[in-house]
């Protein structure tokens, strides 16, 4: 793929000209509160490629909280009914994606689109989609992408990727679709020297992370071997499951959860009618797991609690990932308020391995 | 950009929120990290606000009726309606039951249409005096009529005691940073007759026999001034009136005390030991519904003021408000015998200051609680307004139905507007810029985040277009100068103006030229009077059970099932949650431990019979480890229990969940 270098000034100008055709997503900073959202652009000067990682995952452009997914009109005499899909088609791009965010997104790419029935809306979102992804150069507080393979580089996935040199950004081209914009923009062309430079700024990235989480590398992956192969006791579920509020946080911050509920909303104003709405939901949730008939296979919160932590560190969701289920983005520990994010799962978990 | 910034307005905690808005419609709702309270998490309630924001289950269209269904009207008529209705009797009959839900600059306005336009005191908030019991503790002991503490001190004190609150079900993210505090070291004890999940979260649990939490706090302050832990020269020099405490002490022996509480003489002596030598602590306490009574709150209070743990960093008495603006709500005078900011009506200088204030004669016939004149079979009260109404219709339909007159005002469907000749609708409260008061005392402002729908008037205005159409023209131009008119009135309130809330996480009042920043916590040093020991009785009479009624049953909260779930009904997911319950238990359920379950002769999900002096119900059993043998709970939502069981049990209602009823449990 080709590789390209933009002035740190001119950077702003892949946005614009992607506003051209697209709705353009990016990181944002909320000037009241300082908090960093992953938000549409009304202009696309907001976009701050140096903001901290989002507060929201990025997932909530093509898997939002709420949607409404399709409007229908019962007619009960008539005894038919009109349907009509509502899905979001317009092109969109996300500039400024980290890349554990784009490993949450491919994802949820398998689980919405890569299985024997294609979700069309999640299709409608991603279909025409352009992904501008960027390096941290170095890591947050929460962050450990090094130990889930998901940054703090992404490898695969983009159609650009931007890498913050110093003085300039690198600009590597991930795909046909970002070739040609790339092209079209009349860049200086980079060469081995820029790769090189830039394998050095994401040593130095690695290095900078915090010290559990480097030490984590290695024990993430014994980890999931203790919970694939169920050797976790009952009392350390316990003794996590006891922590946990049921608030649903975990998956909603989560960029690679992709569990939802279905509502149909009648209107009161009009007989038959209804709004379809898909929404997060977790597996934190009662009534979540419960079926109908009021078995409940997980009704215990440590059996909930556990499931969340099957999901994420074991052998068989990565069949269905191709990687682990989480990419490291630390979103779940910010905002737990049982303190049961997903590195102190590990290091409870661990604790057990150690003793 | 599309996130704009509030506050969750479903409990006293306040958490900060951002709310994204599409098409002039609630979309989402998001965490906001930097809030001082909530620091970027929410609770199952919070992180579904929206899908209540969203719903189309509103009240759009002014209705009114004679004798038969409604008809819709236009805002004037069902207006002038209302006013004609009201005017038809005298002042001692008519009444108003503001909702703790309602903003402050709205119960302001109500407080003030109630008083100086219909010319009645017969105003009160729509939820039970637990929060009132709390106030009038701290207020008459401190001078501070609200939570002591602070919520962001939490995280340093060193002892805290979670008397008789199921927290991380009530306020969960409030027991989120008690479970924090736990987490980095704090002694954290847990009384309680349930083992709640902040019980199993604690260093210690002291599992109290339903009732007796008052003989439990008893027991800790007598070991603390037998063992001499507390500072003589701290009572001396900062509190006043420590004998009238210290004769309770007498009251009864120890082996009576460990008797009546079901605790351990060692348990008791550890607790109380880590309370008087602890750097810092704090309390929390329920107000509400599920509430301790004042006794019960004189007594905790008095524990941590004979600890010495009052007015200094990192210690709090924090009763704890269930509702988002309960705590504004007294700030605002939604009482009979108040006015803002805690201030008698019947002092004359503040009664003066008001009258200037808004160019009228204060009502001078003193005014009722509604629950207590809807109580009394020969009550005056004739006709009556309610403002977003959860809780009291279902206990009170009959007399409600009685009156001549009843209106509703709200902005979301509502049981309750079947009682009524006319309703009022009235725009949420993102669509309007509005403050709110959390249980600590941070008055916050949330900013107007979509536009009413066609002719709905935010609450401010619908009060002032009935104020003028009565003859009373007030001029307010915009939201913001109810605000200012109620700090020229309240000395707590003298330094908050909308415009210095805005952009900012809100103020803790007071806020005044001494404090424009506003006060964290109350302040020993800056406090200028001793503290009060409250005046607590010496008369113990926890319930007991006997071979008639051998369980003794506590009544409280759960967490989807919150106030009759109005609100709750109107969202997806806690409402799904809420009936997953109830689909296990249809009738609800009464919990009991696997012993008692096994004696009886039932099974979880089995139906029983609950029978006490004065009523019976039937529920399902859930059994559980949480509660003790002979002891049994109901979370509050059963409907029958409320509409039939507990009308009997008038002193329940009263004293909240210390009043435990004996009852017998039986097979059907
Ligand atoms: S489990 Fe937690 S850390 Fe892992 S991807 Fe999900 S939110 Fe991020
Ligand atoms: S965020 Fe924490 S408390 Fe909330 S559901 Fe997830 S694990 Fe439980
Ligand atoms: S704790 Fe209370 S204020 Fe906070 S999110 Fe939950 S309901 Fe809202």
């Amino acid at each position: 793929m080709t590789m390209f270098l933009i002035k740190k000034s001119d950077v702003g100008k892949i946005a614009e000209e992607l506003a051209r055709d697209h709705q353009v997503y990016g990181p944002m900073i909320e000037k009241g509160s300082g908090q960093t959202f992953f938000d549409r652009a009304d202009d696309v000067s907001e976009i701050s490629l140096s903001a901290p990682i989002p507060s929201n995952p990025p997932k909530s452009v093509v898997f939002p909280q709420m949607e409404r997914v399709l409007a229908y009109e019962y007619d009960r005499p008539k005894n038919s009914v009109k349907i009509e899909p509502d899905y979001k088609v317009e092109p969109k791009a996300l500039v400024g994606l980290r890349p554990c965010d784009l490993a949450g997104m491919l994802c949820l790419d398998r689980f919405f689109m890569g299985q024997e029935f294609v979700d069309e809306v999640y299709l409608a979102h991603r279909k025409k989609m352009f992904i501008v992804t960027n390096t941290c150069v170095a890591p947050f507080k929460q962050c450990f992408c090094v130990c889930t393979d998901s940054g703090p580089a992404a490898s695969e996935g983009y159609d650009l990727n931007l890498t913050d040199l110093g003085d300039e950004f690198l600009v590597e081209t991930g795909s046909e679709k970002g070739a040609v914009f790339a092209a079209g923009l009349g860049l200086a062309a980079a060469d081995d020297s820029h790769l090189a430079r830039k394998k050095k700024i994401v040593d130095k990235s690695i290095s900078l992370f915090e010290d559990i989480a480097v030490d984590s590398k290695a024990w993430i992956s014994r980890v999931m071997n203790r919970v694939t192969t169920g050797f976790v006791k009952e009392e350390v579920w316990e003794y996590i499951g006891d922590q946990c509020f049921e608030c649903g946080a975990c998956s909603f911050v989560c960029p690679s959860c992709s569990c939802f509920n279905i509502a149909d909303v009648t209107n009161p104003e009009c007989e038959g009618c209804a709004d379809r709405l898909r929404s997060w939901d977790s597996c934190s949730y009662e009534g979540y797991s419960r079926m109908a008939g009021g078995h409940n296979p997980r009704k215990p919160v440590e059996d909930r609690r556990n499931k969340r932590f099957f999901c994420k560190l074991s052998y068989s969701q990565m069949k269905k990932y191709l990687r682990p289920g989480c990419v490291g983005c630390g979103r779940c520990a910010w905002v737990c308020p049982g303190d049961i994010g997903l590195p102190n799962v590990v290091t409870y978990v661990r604790r057990e391995i150690t003793r | 950009m599309n996130q704009k910034p509030g506050v969750c307005t479903f409990c006293g905690t306040g958490c900060g929120h951002f709310i994204g808005v599409e098409n002039n419609r609630i979309a989402r709702v998001y965490p906001s990290q930097n809030h001082p309270v909530s620091k970027g998490r929410l609770c199952v309630r919070g992180w579904n606000i929206h899908e209540l924001l969203d719903t189309p289950d509103r009240i759009k269209k002014p209705l009114i009726r004679s004798d038969g269904p409604f008809v819709e009207a236009s805002c004037d008529e069902a207006v002038g309606r209302l006013i004609d209705s009201l005017k038809k009797y005298p002042p001692e009959s008519i009444g108003f039951l503001a909702s703790p839900r309602s903003s402050n600059e709205e119960q302001y306005l109500l407080m003030k249409l109630a008083r100086s336009v219909f010319g009645t005191n017969n105003i009160c908030l729509d939820s039970e005096s637990g929060h009132r019991a709390s106030l009038n503790v701290l207020h008459a002991g401190t001078g501070m009529a609200g939570m002591l503490g602070s919520i962001e001190e939490i995280c340093g004190a060193e002892f805290i005691l979670v008397a008789g609150i199921d927290i991380t079900r009530q306020n969960p993210i409030i027991g989120s940073e008690i479970h924090m505090a736990a987490r980095a070291g704090a002694m954290v004890v847990t009384m309680d007759s349930r083992r709640t999940q902040i019980a199993r979260l604690s260093k210690k649990f002291l599992q109290v026999r339903p009732g007796a939490n008052k003989l439990a706090v008893l027991a800790l302050a007598k070991t603390i001034y037998e063992e001499n832990l507390h500072d003589p020269s701290f009572l001396e020099a900062h509190t006043e009136g420590f004998e009238g405490f210290r004769r309770a002490f007498g009251k009864l022996s120890e082996n009576e005390l460990y008797e009546k509480t079901g605790l351990k003489a060692d348990e008791i002596k550890t607790v109380a030991r880590h309370l008087a030598r602890a750097k810092s602590a704090m309390v929390f306490f329920s107000s509400g519904i599920s509430g301790l009574d004042e006794d019960t709150i004189g007594y905790i209070y008095n524990l941590f003021l004979l600890a010495g743990k009052i007015g200094k960093e990192g210690c709090g008495v924090n009763p704890i408000a269930g509702l988002n603006n309960l705590q504004g709500g007294y700030d605002m005078g939604l009482a009979p015998d108040l006015l803002t900011g805690f201030q008698p009506l019947a002092d004359a200088a503040t009664a003066k200051k008001f009258e200037k204030e808004w160019g009228t004669a204060l009502p001078s016939s003193p005014g009722k609680p509604i629950y207590r004149s809807l109580a009394d079979q020969a009550s005056e009260l004739k006709a009556l307004v309610v403002v977003d109404h959860d809780e009291g219709i279902v206990r009170y339909a009959d007399a409600i139905k009685k009156l001549d007159f009843v209106a509703y005002i709200g902005a979301f469907k509502n049981p309750f507007a079947e009682y009524a000749h006319v309703v009022l609708p009235i725009a949420t409260y993102v669509q309007e810029d509005a403050t709110f008061t959390n249980a600590e005392r941070r008055i916050q402002l949330s900013t107007k985040k979509i536009e009413p729908e066609d002719g709905l008037l935010p609450g401010w205005k619908l009060y002032s277009m009935i104020a003028a159409k009565a003859g009373r023209a007030w001029k307010y131009a915009k939201v913001s100068e109810v605000m200012d008119e109620i700090a020229r009135l309240t000395p707590a309130y003298a330094g908050v103006t909308h415009a210095k809330l805005a952009g900012g996480f809100g103020l803790q009042w007071p806020v005044d030229d001494k404090n424009p920043g506003g006060t964290r916590r109350f302040d020993l040093a800056k406090a200028g009077r001793k503290l009060a020991f409250y005046g607590v009785s010496d008369v113990f009479e926890a319930p007991s059970a006997d071979d008639r009624f051998p369980f003794l049953l506590m009544v409280g909260k759960a967490q989807h099932f919150w106030h009759q779930n109005n609100l709750m009904k109107k969202t997806h997911i806690p409402m799904r949650e809420y009936n997953a319950t109830l689909m296990d238990y249809p009738e609800g359920y009464v919990e009991i431990c696997p012993q008692s379950a096994k004696e009886i002769g039932v099974r979880d999900r089995w139906p029983v019979r609950v029978v006490s002096p004065h009523g019976e119900m039937r529920v399902s059993a859930r059994v559980s480890d949480d509660v003790s043998p002979n002891t049994a709970y109901a979370p509050y939502f059963v409907q029958e229990m409320i509409s039939r069981f507990l009308l009997g049990h008038t002193e329940v209602l009263r004293q909240g969940e210390d009043a435990t009823i004996p009852v017998r449990i039986e097979k059907v």
